[in-house]
Parts: structure tokens; sequence; C-alpha cells
């Protein structure tokens, strides 16, 4: 009977005061909406700073023990499998050549497409194609050395070699001054091997430390280093994002359940009347509260099922406008946005108990 | 009898407003709060990636072709050409000068001498700035090589160019070569001396390691470096570190194509191509490039970052707006009696709504200023505690004045629309009817 009573009362009070239920249920579902927004993108975050991080290029190189020898014909293989599926790795071979003007220049031979990959800085105008096997990309100053940018003739060690110049590649940097050509023909034409193998790993200074520990392991007659002011950058930068979205997340969690709080707990001081005819009539202290309680929990969860939804929605929405890869929901944070708004709930309807305590019924419904 | 009402109010409903009060405070302080960071995010992280090094380079036009494999010059160039080190104060005459916040020129050299325990030295060595204020004629700025490259490890002091003398001055040796020659602080390295170069003894005043080729090699002042080299003023390269607006397709244009309007804008935005063909017309010969490793990955990671911020600031704000409109609802809700008796004491709709509204406004004011306060402080106070702020931040840095008009405006906007349907409900119910139903 008594069951059957708390729940027809709870029923009606929510179906009857419809603006006001509303009202409360649209701020809970905000704050859990909100919480789970944020939650879902903090989730994500250092993984998707470390794929933008993807733009710096290698943050590893290998190189042979002693300068001026090549690697060994198996290194790139076994680097690339201990180094990892989603690393990208690029060879680099490298001797001096000289123009047909006479000047002196570093020639490079490399695979195009690892580095297209792996060197997304690079301004080319126009990528060489892999069928042409003398295609050659001109450092913009060593274009400036050369007669003809379409028809490149490079001498080694009394060599010629003819490359037709795809087009000009600008960096800022050493590559500038370089010729860069396919590995493939520049083995055959200088007979010299790769020596340098650039390995980008995903990942903050642990992931590279991992990769570096496995590298020596699978290779450990070569030289291992990381860039070092790749590495620790990386690190600083994603902590200190994090630290900051760590902070934002506080306090905009905070904002939202503090306002939260004081519009429910104003609806129940509200309701000072209602609670004041249900103890004349009889109602415990207990039952009463049992019943805000619940009317309460039963809003909570109403808005964390909607804000769920909308949170996801909006964490997915930020993921793709600003990282162009989605942040997909997370069931994990859940029980976190679930904690929060329950705690917001019941807060809201203990808080105004005090309030509601002292209130002497017969004084309140007289209209004092 | 307006403004007394509007007094009152504010003076027996202390609980109600106190709430409303309370929920637009926090929501304004959340939203300075973001606001702040994000206006402020890109400088931060412009320091944070001042790690990465320079990412403008300087050289001069009629240069040869640099030989160079991983770092190491194959075949130095003799000669060359040189940039003049005296014309580098012209970088702080530029129009983007303030956005420059490092320069460090070099000049490589070869040392050919004997340590003190008599063993052979022929190393590479760099001159560079360490300590240097650059300035021309206004403010100077402090620069050099060592806070260019953060991730240098010194043990020891880095040379003093104060103390490069006729025949003496100070360097510190890389790792490699340390170890190699078994150099540790306060030993010296007595150079031999060539052509008309006077011999001179350089004193090691400590050991760094820079994880590339140049701990195989000396760094000594620039100063020094010239006189050793022979070749007063000259500079062979500089990195120049600045702070740039990160490019987009207006960036990459040519600016002697556009049009005079529209070259203007492109010179006057600090895109790192701008700021590259200004400092190409300051100094006579020089040829200045974006260091695209450094300067496109940047330009990505700032761009991330502070759009990351913004949209977080927009959820804040909305989220704050409707905590404080919810808010805002509930205070109105529950003066409907207060509505009904003063619209049935002959109150026109106007004047009621007229007086909610300059309440909310008031509230909006007060409780927004307030926050304004908080959030400025919150945001300095966080930014200062995640990026190690440089120097004490002073007044004038922790609030941003832009905010406030901005801040205050959401806040009024936020309160009265807020209130407008709990306004509306209220006046368009028949004031007998909530009379009676409260009665």
């Amino acid at each position: 009977m008594r069951g059957l009573s708390m729940s027809s009362i709870l029923r009606r009070s929510l179906v009857h005061r419809r603006a006001r239920s509303l009202s409360a249920l649209i701020a809970l579902t905000v704050s859990a909406a909100v919480a789970t927004a944020l939650l879902t993108l903090y989730a994500d975050l250092d993984s998707k700073l470390h794929r933008e991080f993807r733009s710096f290029g290698a943050n590893i190189v290998v190189t042979p023990a002693e300068s001026g020898k090549s690697l060994p014909s198996d290194a790139f293989t076994q680097v690339r499998s201990a180094a990892g599926g989603d690393a990208q790795a690029a060879e680099f071979g490298y001797a001096v050549a000289t123009t047909d003007r006479g000047t002196p220049v570093v020639v490079a031979g490399t695979d195009f497409d690892a580095v297209q990959k792996l060197n997304s800085w690079w301004q080319v105008d126009s990528w060489p194609s892999t069928s042409d096997a003398n295609a050659a990309l001109l450092g913009q100053r060593a274009a400036q050395f050369v007669a003809d940018e379409h028809n490149v003739q490079l001498t080694f060690a009394g060599h010629t070699v003819t490359l037709h110049g795809a087009g000009r590649l600008r960096t800022g940097g050493d590559e500038d001054s370089r010729i860069y050509l396919p590995m493939s023909a520049f083995t055959t034409w200088t007979g010299a091997q790769p020596s340098v193998i650039e390995v980008q790993i995903p990942g903050g200074a642990s992931q590279v430390e991992a990769a570096i520990a496995r590298l020596h392991q699978a290779v450990p007659d070569l030289k291992v280093d990381p860039v070092r002011q790749l590495v620790e950058g990386e690190s600083r930068i994603v902590d200190k994002t994090h630290a900051l979205m760590y902070g934002a997340v506080l306090l905009i969690a905070l904002t939202v359940a503090v306002s939260v709080l004081a519009t429910l707990s104003a609806s129940v001081l509200e309701r000072r009347r209602d609670f004041a005819l249900m103890k004349a009539l009889g109602g415990t202290q207990s039952s009463l509260l049992t019943l805000f309680l619940l009317e309460a929990l039963i809003l909570a969860l109403g808005g964390v099922a909607v804000g769920y939804v909308l949170g996801s929605a909006a964490a997915w929405g930020i993921g793709q406008i600003n990282f162009h890869t989605a942040s997909w929901p997370r069931i994990g944070v859940l029980p976190l946005v679930l904690l929060l708004n329950l705690v917001i709930a019941t807060l809201a309807s203990l808080l105004p108990v005090r309030v509601l305590r002292s209130l002497e019924p017969a004084a309140l419904l007289k209209g004092e | 009898m307006f403004i007394r009402l509007l007094m009152e109010s504010f003076r027996r409903q202390r609980r109600r407003k106190l709430l409303a009060g309370l929920a637009i405070l926090l929501g304004t302080t959340a939203v300075t709060a973001m606001l702040a960071l994000a206006t402020t995010i890109g400088d931060h992280i412009h320091n944070e990636l001042a790690a990465y090094g320079a990412n403008i380079i300087v050289y001069p036009a009629a240069d040869q072709l640099e030989v160079k494999v991983g770092g190491v010059d194959i075949k130095p160039v003799s000669g060359g050409a040189y940039l003049h080190e005296s014309d580098l104060a012209k970088l702080r005459g530029i129009f983007w000068a303030n956005n420059i916040t490092g320069v460090s020129p070099e000049l490589p050299v070869r040392i050919i001498g004997k340590t003190a325990t008599d063993e052979n030295v022929d190393a590479a060595a760099t001159g560079l700035w360490f300590d240097h204020s650059l300035s021309n004629g206004g403010g100077a700025l402090k620069t050099g090589a060592s806070a260019m490259h953060p991730w240098w490890k010194l043990t020891g002091a880095w040379p003093r160019e104060q103390a490069t003398s006729s025949d003496s001055a100070e360097a510190v040796a890389g790792m490699t070569l340390a170890s190699r020659l078994n150099l540790k602080a306060g030993d010296i390295i007595q150079t031999a001396a060539h052509d008309s170069i006077a011999a001179r003894t350089l004193r090691i005043t400590g050991i760094v390691s820079t994880g590339d080729n140049t701990d195989d090699q000396l760094l000594l002042p620039l100063n020094a470096a010239q006189q050793i080299a022979g070749t007063p003023n000259a500079v062979r390269r500089v990195e120049v570190s600045a702070r740039t607006k990160p490019e987009d397709t207006f960036a990459r244009k040519d600016p002697d194509t556009l049009s005079p309007a529209q070259r203007e804008i492109w010179y006057c935005r600090p895109y790192a191509n701008s700021i590259a063909y200004q400092i190409r017309e300051a100094i006579p010969g020089a040829r200045a490039e974006q260091v695209r490793r450094v300067e496109q990955s940047e330009g990505t990671v700032l761009k991330r970052i502070s759009g990351l911020m913004w949209l977080i600031s927009a959820a804040a704000l909305l989220a704050a707006g409707f905590a404080v409109s919810a808010a805002m609802a509930t205070a109105i809700l529950e003066r409907q009696a207060e509505i009904g008796l003063m619209r049935s004491l002959g109150a026109s709709k106007t004047t009621v709504a007229l007086l909610f509204y300059a309440e909310a406004g008031l509230l909006a004011i007060f409780a927004g200023g307030l926050g304004y306060l908080a959030g400025s402080g919150l945001a300095a106070w966080l930014g200062a505690r995640i990026f190690a702020s440089q120097g004490p931040a002073s007044l004038g840095s922790l609030l941003i004045p832009v905010l406030f008009p901005v801040v205050i405006t959401l806040a009024l906007i936020v309160a009265i629309a807020g209130s407008t349907p709990a306004i509306r409900s209220a006046l368009n119910t028949d004031p007998s009817a909530i009379l009676r139903a409260n009665a």
C-alpha cells in the first residue's frame, strides 16, 4: 500500500508540475552532457595530440656504429618490423656528386613514397612518379647550381647519370641543398648503400624509449639515437595541454554542478507548501525526504541518459572539427557521469532539508 | 518608486538573489577563465614549441651550396659569403620585431692546437651568441644559442663574450669531443698561430651534450670565432625564432604578385613568410626562409591546441548559459505571487517586466564583473601553474580588458534571455489566479 502510494505521488508530482520537472531535467541533462563531452575528449586527448606531432617527422635515427660505413642490407626490414606497424620509416643513402656546372652537391637516394609519408612538411611542386626510375627532386638551393632542371647531369667517380627533375623541394633545412633520387637508381649509379634510417614512432617519450630498446635488440650493431628536441618537446607540450584540459574540465564541471545544484535546491525550497501539507496530513520526515530524493534521482537518471548521448555527440563533433578524427563514445565515462549527476541530485534534495525541517506546517499553511 | 522597488527587492530577497548571482558568478568565472586561456594559449604554446629550435633561417643569398650529410660539413666552404653581425640589430627594427623572440648567429671555424696534456686538437667549432643583448636603440633582446636550444644540457658555465681578449677566450666542449680529448671544465686548449692570426688560449668552462653532431664540436663566443677565423663581423647563418601565425592559403601567396592593398595585409600579418620577407628587406644580401619542419608542424600543433581551447570555451559558454538561465527562471517562477500582487495593484505589464529585467541586468553586471575578476585570476593562476611563466605576472598581463565587455554582455544576454520565458508566463497568467493559488 505504502509503495503504491509513494510511486503514484512520485508520478503525479513529476507529471503535474511539468514545467518545473522539465527545467530540472534540462539542468541535469546539461551537467551530464558537459561531463560526458569533456571526459570523452579528455580520455582521447593524448593519442589525438600525439597524432598531430607526427607532422614533425622522424624522432629516431638509425646509423651505422662507425661513420662512413653503410647499413647491412637487411637493416631496413629489421628496423621496420622492430619499430611496429604504425611507425613510419624511410632509408637514405648519401653521396657527394658533381653537377654539370662543376659544383659539388649532396645526392640522396631514398624511397619517395616512404619520405612523403614521413616528412609531411616537405613542400614539393610534384612528387616524382614511382614508375620513373630516374626521377629526381631538386632542393631549391641545389636547383640553382644545375643547368637544366629537367635534364640533370650528375657525375660521381667518373660515372655520369641523367635524372629527370620532377620538381623543386623546399624545406628551409639541409634538404634544400640536396638532390633526391630513387634508391635503386642511387645504388646502381654510385654503388653506395643506404647509411641512415629515419624512424617515426607515434607517441611520447616512453613509447620512443621502448622502441629504441626494441631496435637495440633487433639491430645490436647499429647506433640508434632519439632526435632529442622532438622527443622532449612533444612530451612537454602534450603534458601541458593535458594539464590545461584537466583544469578546464574541473572548472567547467564545478561551475555546471554548482549552478545546477543552486537551481534544483531552489525548486525544492519552493515546494515548502507541499511539504507542509504532506506533513500536516501525517507524512513522516523520512518518507517525505525519500520522496524528494527519489524524484531527484529519477530526473538525474533521465538527465544522464539524454546527456550521455548529447555529450558523446558533442565530443565527436569537436574531434571532427578540430582533429579531423572522430572521438568515439566511451562507455567508460558513463559511471563517472552517473556518479556526478547522482551526487548533484542527492545534494540538491538534501541541502534544503535543514530549512524544511524547521518549518512549522501550521504557520506555513496559514501563510506566514 | 521604481528605484525603491528595485532596491527593496535586492535588500529583502537576499537568498534568491544570492542563488541567481552565484550561478552568474560561476558561469562568468568559467567563461572568462576559458576565454583568457584560449587567447593566451598561443603565446604559451609558442614558448613551449621554442624547444624545437628556430623557425626562420637567414643565410647569405650569394652563398655556395652546402655539402652537409647528417649535419657534418663534408667539404667545408672556405671563404664564401657572410652576413654582417652588425646588420642583425636591424632585426629589432622590422615591422614584426616584437614577434622575434630569439636570434642566434653562427660562424663555423676550425680549431687546431694542443691541449695542456699535449694532445693534438683538430676540431670543428662554432661561434655563437650565448647571452647577447641585441638592441637597435630601443629595448634590448636578450638572446643566444643556449636559449634557443633548450635541449642542450650543460655542465659548467656558458662561455662569456666579455672574456674574449686578443690572446684568450672561453669555450665549451661537446661531450664526444671532451671524452676523446679528456677535457673537463677548467682545462685549456692552446690554438696554433696561422697566417696572420695570433695563437690564443681557449679556457673550457663547461661540457655540453646536444644529442647531435654538435657533441663533436667546440662552442665559443662569436667574437672569439671571428678573431680566430680572421673574419671580423662575419656570420655564416642566423637562426631566428619568431612567434608566427599558422600558415594559410593567403600566407603562401607571393607578395610581389598581390595588389598593393592585399600586399599590405599580407605584410602586416605575422606569417613566417612575411617575417622572412621583412628580414630579407632589412638585411642586405640575405636570404630568409622558414624552416618548414618546425614552422609547418608548429602551425598544426598550435592550431589544434588553440582550436581545442576555443571549442571547450564554447562548450563552457553553452553550459554556463544553460545553468544561468535555469537559475534565473527558477528565481522568477518563485516570485509569481509578487508579480500577481503588483499586477492587481495596477502595475502595467511593461513596468513589471522592466523591474524584473532591471533586477536581472543589475545582477548580471555585478556578478559578471566579479566573475570576470575571478576568472582572470584563475586563468593567470592556471597558466602560471601549467606553463612555467617568465618572470612575475603583472596586473596588465593578468587582466585582458577586451574580455570585460564581452563577458558582461554575455552575462546580460544570458540573464535576460533566461528570465524572459518565466516573466512572460507569469505576466500572461491572470493575477487573481496566481494570488488565489498562493492564498
